[in-house]
């Protein structure tokens, strides 16, 4: 990418396929939801508490609240995919030969959609009936 | 190597953040899922590792690269969809740098204290 577009207009006219100027629109949109979402999850594990004090317990009485499920879905999502297509943004600055280029771009998106699939299946597809008297005893206790 | 001005260098610090970033929530995820071992698995053994002070001052730079980051993209917002953003990018850029200090000075008050103070 010889040419960085500074406006829409420019975008428009510099990429010659409109899934290039989709993702230069999602990096923004979703960059401002991520501003909030990830200021938020911040504040919760990092200033509210002592990341120290982050184990098991906290961590699965965390996502028994479904407030939490769905708020962690929408950071998990937009966070993997902006952080996604920036590594490839930088991928595809950095690596000069198209075949470097390409598997380069297969690792990365294969290692993303097993980290996606990863955190959907922590943050749902979890039995907390299953998930030992542990958590049971943190629920009794709210 | 080519050393431009301001923009540059928010560039690049945008780009070295950004990468910071995403390789940590591709770790951040892994380390999490561990959670579904249950109470007996390896979460604990890992996140005590992970709480030692080499990697909790790791994770004051990764926040401090997210406010960076998150700041900067809103200057490219502005940038990019205002009719003045691009006269005004050095002096915003400043702006975030200073709004970057500003925002990490009480947070690193609460969190040297309970990284060496054993709190």
């Amino acid at each position: 990418m010889a040419v960085k577009p500074k406006t829409l207009s420019e975008a428009r006219a510099v990429y010659s396929t409109n899934s290039e100027l989709a993702w230069w629109v999602f990096m923004r949109i979703s960059g401002l939801f991520l501003i909030f979402l990830v200021f938020g999850h911040m504040f919760f594990n990092n200033i509210q508490i002592n990341v120290a004090d982050v184990d098991y317990a906290y961590v699965a009485k965390r996502f028994s609240k479904s407030w939490v499920k769905i708020y962690d879905s929408f950071l998990l999502g937009f966070a993997m995919l902006h952080g996604i297509n920036g590594l490839r943004y930088s991928l595809e600055d950095y690596i000069q030969r198209p075949g470097r280029r390409f598997w380069a771009k297969v690792v990365l998106f294969t290692v993303a959609a097993v980290i996606f699939v990863l955190g959907v299946m922590t943050l749902w597809a979890f039995s907390f009936e299953e998930m030992g008297d542990a958590v049971r005893g943190l629920q009794h206790s709210n | 190597m080519y050393r431009g001005k301001e923009g540059q260098w928010a560039f690049l610090l945008h780009r070295l953040s950004g990468v910071a970033i995403a390789l940590y929530l591709i770790i951040h995820v892994l380390d999490i899922s561990l959670v579904m071992y249950g109470p007996d698995g390896p979460f604990n053994t890992f996140l005590a590792f992970y709480h030692q002070w080499p990697f909790r001052i790791g994770l004051v730079l990764v926040m401090a690269g997210v406010v960076y980051h998150a700041l900067n993209g809103l200057r490219i917002i502005i940038m990019d969809f205002s009719e003045w953003g691009i006269r005004y990018q050095r002096a915003m850029w400043y702006g975030v740098l200073v709004l970057t200090t500003a925002i990490g000075i009480p947070v690193l008050v609460k969190v040297i204290p309970e990284i060496f103070g054993g709190v």
